[in-house]
This record gives structure tokens, sequence and C-alpha cells, in this order.
């Protein structure tokens, strides 16, 4: 089982009062959060910081937040990124789940279901964290059968170059 | 139905839909914070069950902000029932001061909008025999051109300038000076044609200016063409 006391969570509303009391809240849950009241501080926290979850608000001045998790999911490919907002239309539902949001959330939403779905999240990234690891070992394995230590280094080079 | 009458009609939807969706965004972020706050409070006092030793102003904080926001809500109200109540009376007349502060209220609740401040303006402006909903509409429309010219850390200032005997000077200006490329749009122009109400740019300093005459030739024809319509007409207030 996860432990969910080690989730990083980056929290994105420019409603300050809200952000303010559900990070209150959250970190009574013991997750460890950065919050950010706008687009381009969030995107600059997430590339500062290591985050398993990104909970953002749609509507929010500048940078909206469907243009914040369309970055994000470029950048950060394991971060996994719910919506909560009190302005989701399907439309912008549909279009959030093709750029890649594991949830959205309608405000106002029971903390209690935003929780789980935190746990949910952070567990489908710990499941794609694994599932990338455990592909990464079988190609190490694979070269190690026919290459030099120095040969092994360079193509785990190439791999992450790859990634990137 | 002619085509002005058809045209305030059509606009006026749309417009009151925009304005309903942004009250509804604002009202569901208050009962956010409050369900929040009453869920902190929750938090709290379980832990004070627990025996951990919490400081009372951490309750006093939650109790105080439930209350802020409740009242939040009931100002959102409020001025969503003004609003409402603007398109009871197609024509009348109406106080400029109250409703360019209800218009840029009901604006705020946009995501972009930026600072306004009233400055210098006559509270006590003449009265001005309008449309009210349209004159909202065109002062809501030209809100949203100038937020998108200065951007959400923006300032926009409006004063009003009553001092003229024939009408009101209605001067939107920023520090940051206003981009007005493409504007006016063809929606705000028709909506200026109809209302009688005339648009300027100042170029030095670099102001948007209406002009809202008292009384307008086109107002009182508009006023006749909506009383032989049989789709408006005065409606009783709730």
């Amino acid at each position: 089982m996860a432990n969910y006391n080690k989730i990083h969570l980056l929290m994105v509303d420019d409603e300050v009062k809200f952000l303010e009391t559900i990070t209150k809240r959250l970190k009574l849950k013991f997750f460890e959060i950065t919050s950010a009241t706008n687009g381009v501080d969030a995107i600059e926290a997430a590339r500062k910081g290591r985050f398993d979850v990104a909970v953002i608000d749609l509507q929010m001045p500048g940078i909206d937040g469907a243009q914040v998790l369309e970055i994000l999911k470029k950048n950060h490919k394991y971060l996994e990124v719910l919506i909560l907002s009190g302005h989701a239309t399907v439309e912008s539902a549909v279009d959030c789940t093709k750029l890649g949001a594991f949830k959205i959330l309608e405000k106002p939403c029971k903390f209690d279901k935003l929780v789980d779905a935190i746990k949910e999240a952070y567990e489908r990234r710990l499941k794609k964290k694994f599932e990338h690891d455990q592909l990464r070992i079988k190609k190490i394995e694979a070269l190690a059968l026919g290459q030099s230590p120095l040969g092994i280094l360079k193509e785990l080079a190439q791999m992450d170059e790859a990634e990137k | 139905m002619n085509d002005t009458i058809n045209f305030i009609n059509i606009e006026g939807l749309k417009f009151f839909g925009k304005v309903n969706a942004s009250i509804s965004h604002e009202l569901k972020n208050i009962l956010a914070i409050i369900s929040e706050t009453s869920g902190l409070l929750n938090d709290l006092t379980d832990l004070a069950k627990q025996g951990k030793d919490l400081k009372l102003s951490m309750f006093e904080n939650c109790s105080a902000s439930i209350a802020e926001d409740i009242q939040r809500g009931f100002t959102t109200i409020k001025q969503m029932n003004r609003f409402a109540h603007s398109v009871d009376i197609p024509i009348k007349e109406i106080n400029l001061f109250e409703t360019l502060e209800l218009t840029i209220n009901l604006s705020g609740f946009l995501s972009f909008a930026s600072k306004v401040q009233i400055n210098n303006s006559d509270q006590e402006t003449k009265s001005i025999l309008t449309c009210p909903f349209l004159l909202q509409n065109l002062i809501y429309q030209i809100l949203i051109f100038t937020y998108e010219s200065v951007g959400p850390d923006g300032d926009i200032h409006i004063r009003i300038d009553s001092k003229n005997n024939d009408g009101a000077h209605l001067i939107f200006s920023s520090p940051a000076q206003l981009t007005l490329k493409g504007f006016p749009t063809q929606k705000i122009q028709k909506t200026v044609d109809v209302l009688g109400v005339e648009l300027n740019i100042n170029e030095s300093p670099h102001e948007l200016d209406i002009w809202i005459p008292y009384v307008s030739n086109k107002i009182i024809v508009l006023a006749k063409e909506l009383q032989n319509d049989s789709y408006t007409g005065n409606d009783k207030q709730d």
C-alpha cells in the first residue's frame, strides 16, 4: 500500500482564501504542499520542485488552468493533475481529459472526495513510474549481455536523452 | 419585431447569460471557502478532542472567516438581484454612478478583471433616461475591452464628468495607457448607435470617452418602438 504521507502536492488557485484554507486542511492530512495563486508561479514551482500530484483551478488570470495542465503534463512525465474548478463545463472537462487530467472535480467538492482523488492520482503516478522503471531494468539487462561498462553507460545516457 | 429590438433581445440574452455564469462562479467560490473553513473548524475540533493543545485564535479565525464569506455571498446576491431587475422597465431614468458601480462589480467576477477605480465622480449626477440594461451591456463590453488591454495586474480609472447641462461624460483611462486596437468592435458600435450615445478616443491624455445625453432622440424613438412591440412591456417587481 502506498505511503500517502509522502505525497508532494502542488495546489494552484487564484482564490487566495480558498487556497489558504484547503492547504491548511491538506497539511493536517500530512501531505507536503506548495501553493501558487497563478499559472506562471505554478509552472515555476513545478520546475524547481518535485511533485507527485497537482490540483489546479481552471479559471485564473493570465495563463488559465488548461494551459497550466498542458505545460505541466508536457514537462513532468509522471505528474498527475486534478482539476478543481467552479467553472467546469462538459466541454472543458473533455478538453482537460484529452490534455491528460486525471480527474475533474467540481467546486465546492467534499474534502474526503478530494483527498481520495489525490491518493488515487498518487497511486497512478507510482504505477506509471514503477512500470517505467521495470522497462528500464529490462533494457539495462539486455544491454549488459553484450556491452562493455562504458558502452552500457553511453546507452543509458542516450535512453535518458530520448526520454527527455 | 424590428432589427433594433432583435439586437437588444439577442445581445441582451447573451449578456445576461454571461453575467449569470460569472455570478454563479463567484457563488461557487464563496461556498467552497465556507465549506473548507467549516471543515477546517471540524478538523481542529477533532484534534482538540484528541488532546492537542491548539490556540483559541485558530477557532476564532475560522468562525470570523465564515461570517465574512457569508457577507460576501449576501453582497453578491444583492448585486445579482439589482442586475436581474434592470430588465423590468426597458426605458427609465437611472443614476449613472449607481449603474457604473454595479456594472464594475459584476465585471469584477471575471477572472481576468483588472482593478477599477472611480475617480472624481459626482455621485449626484443628473438622471439619465436610457435603456438601463443596454447601457450596462455597453459599459460591461468596454470594461472587458479595457481589462484585456491592461491585463489582470493593470489599473483602470473611470470618472464621470457631468458639468455639461446636456449630458455626462464617462471617461476611461489607465496609468498603463489603454491599447485600443480594434476598438470599437461592431457590437460595441451597434450598442452605441442604439443607445444614442457617442464614443470618442482622446489622444492627450489617452482616454476613452462615452458621451451620454440626459435624454436622446434615439432613446425616445426606442421607447416608442418597445411600447409597440408585443413582447416587451413592464413587469412587476419581485
